[in-house]
């Protein structure tokens, strides 16, 4: 907030000394005081009175100082008399800057915007590694994070959460409500230094069984269930059979670990789970450190080592091949989109880079044009530095302006942006338009201004003024020599514009090919809905079982619903959990590594149309009860029984299996289900049946005759006759599950295309001008040639040649470069090659033949106009 | 300043009304103008100062020389009317009442004067 004030004492620094002695120091008082206020009624108010505090005061200097800065006035003058110039080099320049301001602030968004905790910078995540599983920043088992707590003294604490959220039912005036809930350790809010604005946070002793009736609500939960009453605090709400007391609330905004997540409570441990097998092998929560005072992170992560390596050696059962790591906390929370912003970073700063080469160009042309009301000026006495300051003062006007309107462009694309995906570290911060994206916005203008406007203005500075005068301006060296740098210009421009093109053109096919990737099962007309089947009146298996069968039952007698099945997890969602197995029969030493698992019924592989390779389904008589029986994947058969046949082995999920442990038999294959994304391919993966493993949470797959989402008022109505306390969790058509899970890619895509687009436009648009102000420069040239009978296409073919040069050389350029610089582009490909030839001929094609017209068309209408006519002119 | 000093703007009648009845600093004058027009038509800080220099040098303000009220910033300078700024606001107020007069018989306003 106080950028605001930084910036009025460097706006007042501009004023005539007689005001800012008499006013200054009242003035920031009175700035001060309206701010404060103005703060306490919301940021929001707080914003938008400092911008325009800030623009007040700028606007009350300049009329100040109204004699003074003659070049601006100048310079606004002189750029109205040519609107033309002036409104293509703002538009231009703020398509770049608004381009780079929305980048920025996303770039912002993640890096730069503090994180919602105490001194941020001495938190690190915690990781587990396993070899032989793949795993790189794996979660936590429960017991090494115990252990881990106790004895690495770099620490101060450890604290650790779930990743995801819970939908718990919690009933309001008779109906059923679904809160986001984080389930963490006490000490979670004690780590991360966050506060609560009511009551309490966590304790540790929290993080047990018998202490754990305790919850934490966030502002906005609180504000909107619950009427911000804070007599909250106190009061204990009932979830199911279970009621759990509210201890405190936390400030606005916080809501970490995820966007969902409402309120938090603890896992509520068993003390004596601490000895179980189960406590180490399950890995499932995400560790966060606090360095201890004055411990670096080298020193940390030497004592944690030594603790991992004690672990192994003790539990080696669990802990054999369980290495550990730390990271710090910021750099583990954008790991996943640190390389494409880098890459959408890198391709704006090319595209404003473009925009000011295409300035530098519109303004040299017009510098040529204006050479001899220069050289006027000089004549009558004007400095060579004055002449200077006023192309470079102009320079800035437009770039000041172009910044502006790009302030504006850009924040319609963070809102356009914020519509593909949510922007920001989940949980932790969110984009907005803070002091420094104005700033970034505004050197960035600066920076332009000076790239386009400088060269211009030392040309001024050194070249001979009185020779422009004598000149005439027709076709002398002068013109000559600032088309040719126009010409190098165009070059740069060309390569540029190639290169985000050809970005454009990978991320087109890359993105092409992940759409027709089959994920293995049916996407349109299925909608899927997800039920969390409360504790409260449905204690068991059975209970909950019966409600699932009743609610399919229900709606496969509609005549718009084809088939209903139901699965734990629906496919391109990620995954649920892995572990290894053996296989009744192999040796001790032979082991199955990471399978994935998942929960299923008949009805969810013939809703989806997953084909059945082999073997059979699941039937009404494979009961709870009786024989365990799963289905395996295509990959699961081909990479764990090569040359066998899996139906009828048996599995139990154990490094070494033993008579007591579960066994499961094999009775059918069934094809892929791409588990994560179209664009990583399907991972061995078990279907444990949904009748003998069952779960409270399930999605329910609706195959419909009509429109899948229409369908959701019958679900609705079907619901309220079974049991109305029921909430829906989430209803999504398997079409939309299908488009969020490309959603990365379509981001990209989207931005280098529009940046693309651009490009082409700007180096379309740069090259038309330079060609046709050379045309115009040669109308006289072309009048004699033509008189003396040379043939059109001659005389064309003559103007092109330098363009089509220049272009050329551009294209060179911008291949090389971007057969350098597409490598960035490989980790987000699918498919394609960061060189791929076709791709590259497209572009470089596209691009010849947009650059080829712009040549083209100037110098035609030059040969069409009557040679007496242009040459009489 | 090429306005000449008979010029009463918007922002200048407003600052000579909040001075009528009493001597106030730059903060004092910006909140009674948000009480009685509301926050969005208070003057920035940089106009609200702009127009003070403005007034000062055209003589219709100057600066108070005790501190009214106790318990404000010693820093604050307080204003106050110059007789010249009083017959100024004067005036304007009765052409403001003139033009309001008017716009009651044009209906353009409910016919009682006391609401």
């Amino acid at each position: 907030m106080r950028l605001t004030e930084r910036l009025l004492r460097a706006v007042l620094r501009l004023a005539p000394g007689s005001f800012r002695d008499r006013y200054a120091d009242e003035f920031l008082d009175t700035h001060r005081a309206r701010v404060d206020r103005a703060a306490s009624r919301g940021p929001l108010a707080a914003v938008l009175l400092s911008v325009r505090e800030v623009a007040g005061g700028a606007w009350a200097i300049a009329r100040l100082r109204a004699g003074l800065p003659q070049e601006v006035r100048l310079a606004t003058r002189s750029l109205w008399r040519r609107p033309g110039y002036a409104a293509t080099a703002i538009a231009v320049l703020a398509l770049g800057i608004g381009a780079n301001t929305a980048i920025f602030s996303a770039v912002n968004a993640f890096i730069f915007r503090p994180l919602p905790f105490a001194d941020a910078g001495r938190l690190t995540m915690l990781y587990e590694t396993n070899p032989e599983f793949g795993w790189t920043v794996g979660l936590a088992a429960p017991a090494n994070l115990l252990d881990w707590r106790e004895q690495v003294g770099a620490f101060a604490d450890i604290a650790a959460y779930t990743e995801f959220v819970n939908r718990v039912t919690y009933v309001k005036d008779g109906e059923p409500v679904l809160f986001g809930a984080s389930a963490v350790s006490g000490n979670f809010f004690s780590v991360l230094g966050a506060r609560a604005a009511l009551g309490r946070t966590f304790t540790w002793e929290e993080t047990w069984q018998g202490n754990d009736a305790v919850m934490v609500l966030s502002h906005d939960l609180w504000v909107t269930q619950f009427g911000a009453d804070p007599s909250i605090v106190g009061r204990t709400l009932q979830f199911g059979t279970r009621g759990f007391e509210v201890v405190g609330v936390m400030p606005p905004g916080f809501r970490f670990p995820t966007n969902q997540t409402q309120l938090w409570h603890t896992w509520g441990w068993a003390p004596e789970s601490r000895q179980a097998v189960w406590f180490r092998r399950a890995h499932w929560v995400r560790p966060i450190a606090r360095l201890a005072p004055g411990v670096t992170p080298a020193e940390a992560d030497a004592q944690f080592q030594a603790v991992v390596r004690r672990l192994q050696a003790d539990y080696p059962e669990t802990n054999r091949v369980m290495g550990a790591g730390l990271m710090p906390l910021r750099d583990f929370l954008i790991r996943d989109v640190k390389r494409p912003l880098m890459i959408l970073l890198g391709a704006v700063g090319l595209l404003l880079l473009l925009a000011c080469a295409n300035v530098a160009n519109l303004t040299l042309v017009r510098a040529a044009e204006r050479s001899q009301e220069m050289a006027l000026r000089h004549a009558l006495g004007a400095g060579r530095l004055r002449i200077a300051r006023q192309i470079l003062t102009e320079s800035l006007v437009v770039s000041v302006v172009g910044g502006v309107v790009g302030l504006g462009l850009g924040w319609a694309g963070v809102r356009a942006m914020t519509r593909l995906t949510s922007l920001g570290i989940e949980g932790a911060t969110s984009i907005a338009l803070d002091a420094r994206v104005v700033v970034f916005t505004f050197l960035a203008a600066a920076a332009s201004g000076m790239v386009f406007g400088l060269g211009p203005a030392l040309r001024s500075t050194g070249d001979n003024l009185h020779g422009a005068l004598t000149e005439a301006g027709r076709g002398g060296s002068q013109t000559k020599r600032s088309l040719r740098t126009a010409g190098t210009l165009v070059a740069v421009e060309v390569a540029l514009a190639l290169l985000l093109a050809v970005g454009a053109g990978l991320m087109l096919r890359s993105f092409w090919l992940i759409r027709r990737v089959d994920p293995g099962f049916r996407r349109e007309g299925v909608l899927a809905v997800q039920f969390t089947i409360p504790t409260a009146r449905y204690q068991d298996r059975d209970n909950v079982l019966a409600f699932y069968h009743r609610l399919a039952e229900a709606l496969e007698g509609r005549p718009e619903i084809e088939r209903v099945g139901t699965v734990g997890r629906l496919p391109l969602t990620g995954t649920s959990w892995s572990s290894q197995f053996q296989a009744a029969g192999w040796p001790p030493e032979r082991v199955g590594f990471e399978i994935l698992h998942r929960r299923a019924d008949r009805g969810y592989f013939e809703a989806l149309d997953i084909p059945l390779i082999r073997g059979r389904l699941f039937e009404p008589g494979d009961r709870a009860g009786g024989p365990l029986v799963v289905v395996i994947n295509e990959t699961f058969a081909r990479e764990h029984f090569p040359g066998e046949d899996p139906i009828g082995q048996r599995i139990a999920y154990d490094r070494v299996a033993t008579e007591s442990s579960n066994w499961y038999e094999i009775i059918g294959i069934v094809g892929d289900q791409h588990q994560v994304s179209p664009a990583q391919a399907a991972r061995a993966e078990v279907f444990e049946n949904r009748n003998q493993d069952w779960d409270r949470s399930n999605w329910v797959v609706i195959r419909t005759r009509v429109e899948p989402a229409s369908v959701l008022p019958i679900v609705r109505n079907v619901l309220r006759e079974i049991d109305p306390l029921i909430p829906i969790a989430q209803a999504r058509p398997l079409r939309d599950v299908w488009r969020a899970s490309m959603v990365r890619e379509e981001f990209i895509l989207t931005l280098l295309t529009v940046f693309g687009g651009v490009a082409l436009l700007l180096a379309a648009v740069g090259v038309y001008g330079v060609a046709a102000q050379a045309a115009r420069q040669r109308t006289r040239e072309i009048g004699i040639r033509v008189a003396l009978g040379a043939a059109g296409p001659d005389v064309i073919g003559l103007m092109l040649r330098r363009s089509l040069v220049m272009v050329g050389l551009g294209l060179a350029a911008g291949l090389t470069a971007s057969l350098a610089a597409a490598r960035a582009l490989g980790a987000v490909l699918y498919g394609v090659a960061p060189n791929d030839p076709a791709t590259l001929a497209a572009v470089v094609g596209l691009l010849a033949t947009v650059a080829g017209l712009a040549c083209y068309l100037p110098a035609r209408r030059a040969t069409g106009l009557d040679p007496v006519r242009s040459l009489r002119d | 300043m090429a306005e000449a000093p008979s010029v009463i703007t918007p922002l200048t009648y407003e600052i000579l009304l909040a001075l009528a009845s009493q001597d106030c600093h730059g903060y004092g004058i910006i909140k009674e103008i948000e009480e009685r027009a509301g926050e969005a038509s208070a003057p920035s800080t940089g106009a609200l100062y702009l127009a003070l220099q403005r007034m000062e040098s055209d003589g219709l303000i100057e600066e108070a020389p005790g501190r009214p009220t106790s318990g404000d910033d010693a820093r604050r300078r307080y204003y106050r009317l110059t007789r010249r700024g009083r017959e100024a606001a004067k005036a304007e107020s009765a052409r403001l009442a003139a033009l309001v007069a008017a716009a009651r018989r044009k209906r353009l306003l409910p016919a009682s004067a006391d609401a």
